[in-house]
């Protein structure tokens, strides 16, 4: 029995298995840390929530500038944003997010052009080439998260430049912001008038030019005297009025 | 003299088979209490989370592509469910409910997928609430809010 008190070998071995058991908890509570430092942060989700809120901040803004092009109210998009920064603080309580604006006043260049605001909102019709503009600046908080002074514009923009007129045709390009050819347009989205007189549309075709990407070719169900306007509302609203020459 | 010898080596072999228990006993224990701090990716721990990542995802990608207004605001509750059942998950279960500001329910048509006993007897319904500005067409452009709320449970 005593033999077997001073055996030191049994020892060695009841040593290294609990320095293997150490290691082994250790290893678990070092993946242990490191999984749920990722998984306790739903980035993806928050990602999720300011994209929410700025596509639908970009949203109200074309949406504001789509009335206006029709109401001429150029208060409209500052009571619009007024009412969208206190919804937003009440959708989103929880969270404790908060959306603040600065409306555009002072000229700027939009794709070569200048563009004169007043209340984040400019048109200028009655050209060969006009437009109709919007431009506003959001700053949003979302306490909850740590977010602070997360800076976005929104720039809503319509161009319709009139090409050529022909005995009954008319050619146009139509531009959003960055020059983007706006695509899907049909007879329901123009109108012709000469003077007071509203001319009636045949068709409406369009087709790739080297020049401008895509152009619409207006063929009228009579001969076009000048000046002609010719109004187009995008798929957003928005309206422009253009006239030629 | 020969009889001792045996007894001894007979003791050496006892301690070893004790020692060996021992050390089991040891392993075993390791493993187990490491087992119990690993968190496994599918963890019900995180699972609402996941889900919330889910619902929100989907409804900002029907959202960018400009349907969700579309099908909100022209009253399309059966091809929003069908969006939403292409996009989620088979094994999710979905009830999406639309309000008016003041709180109001927009759908008198219920937006649901799945079995009504799944939400109410799982413990990980995640909650997801997303908001719309309004909508606008060739003829008008109104500033009308619809607040969504989508639970989601998995089936």
């Amino acid at each position: 029995m005593k033999k077997v008190l001073r055996d030191k070998r049994g020892q060695f071995v009841i040593i290294a298995v609990l320095m293997i058991a150490v290691m082994i908890i250790s290893i678990g509570a070092l993946m242990h840390r490191a999984v749920t430092y990722y998984k306790h942060e739903p980035w993806e989700e928050y990602l999720a929530l300011i994209g929410n809120i700025e596509l639908n901040s970009k949203r109200l803004v074309e949406l504001s500038l789509a009335n206006y092009s029709h109401t001429l109210n150029q208060k409209n998009l500052k009571i619009n944003l007024e009412r969208w920064k206190a919804d937003i603080s009440n959708i989103y309580v929880g969270r404790d997010a908060s959306l603040s604006y600065e409306l555009a006043n002072r000229s700027y260049t939009v794709d070569g052009t200048s563009v004169k605001y007043l209340f984040g909102l400019n048109y200028s019709w009655f050209k060969p080439k006009s437009f109709t503009a919007a431009n506003a600046t959001f700053m949003l908080n979302v306490t909850a998260i740590g977010l602070t002074g997360y800076k976005f514009t929104v720039l809503a923009f319509l161009n319709l430049t009139i090409l050529n007129v022909t005995t009954n045709n008319i050619t146009i390009t139509v531009k959003a912001e960055d020059k983007m050819p706006v695509a899907g347009l049909e007879k329901e989205n123009f109108q012709v008038k000469f003077g007071n007189t509203v001319i009636s549309i045949v068709s409406v075709k369009s087709c790739y030019d080297n020049k401008e990407a895509l152009i619409y070719i207006i063929e009228c169900a009579q001969n076009i005297s000048t000046p002609v306007t010719v109004e187009v509302s995008d798929l957003r609203g928005i309206k422009v009025v253009a006239q030629y020459p | 003299m020969a009889l001792e010898r045996v007894s001894l080596i007979a003791n050496k072999g006892q301690m070893r088979v004790i020692e060996v228990i021992l050390a089991s006993f040891v392993i075993v224990f390791a493993l187990s209490f490491a087992n119990i701090l690993a968190v496994t990716p599918t963890s019900s721990k995180y699972e609402a989370t996941e889900l919330e990542k889910m619902g929100y995802n989907t409804l900002y990608d029907l959202d960018k592509q400009g349907l969700l207004a579309d099908f909100v605001y022209n009253k399309q509750w059966d091809k929003l469910q069908a969006a939403l059942r292409v996009l989620l998950p088979l094994e999710v279960h979905f009830n999406l409910t639309i309000y008016y500001l003041n709180g109001t329910e927009v759908n008198e048509a219920p937006i649901f997928y799945g079995d009504r006993e799944t939400f109410l007897n799982s413990k990980n319904v995640a909650s997801v609430t997303y908001c719309l500005c309004g909508y606008s067409t060739i003829g008008s452009a109104i500033y009308d809010p619809r607040i969504l709320v989508l639970q989601l449970v998995r089936g």
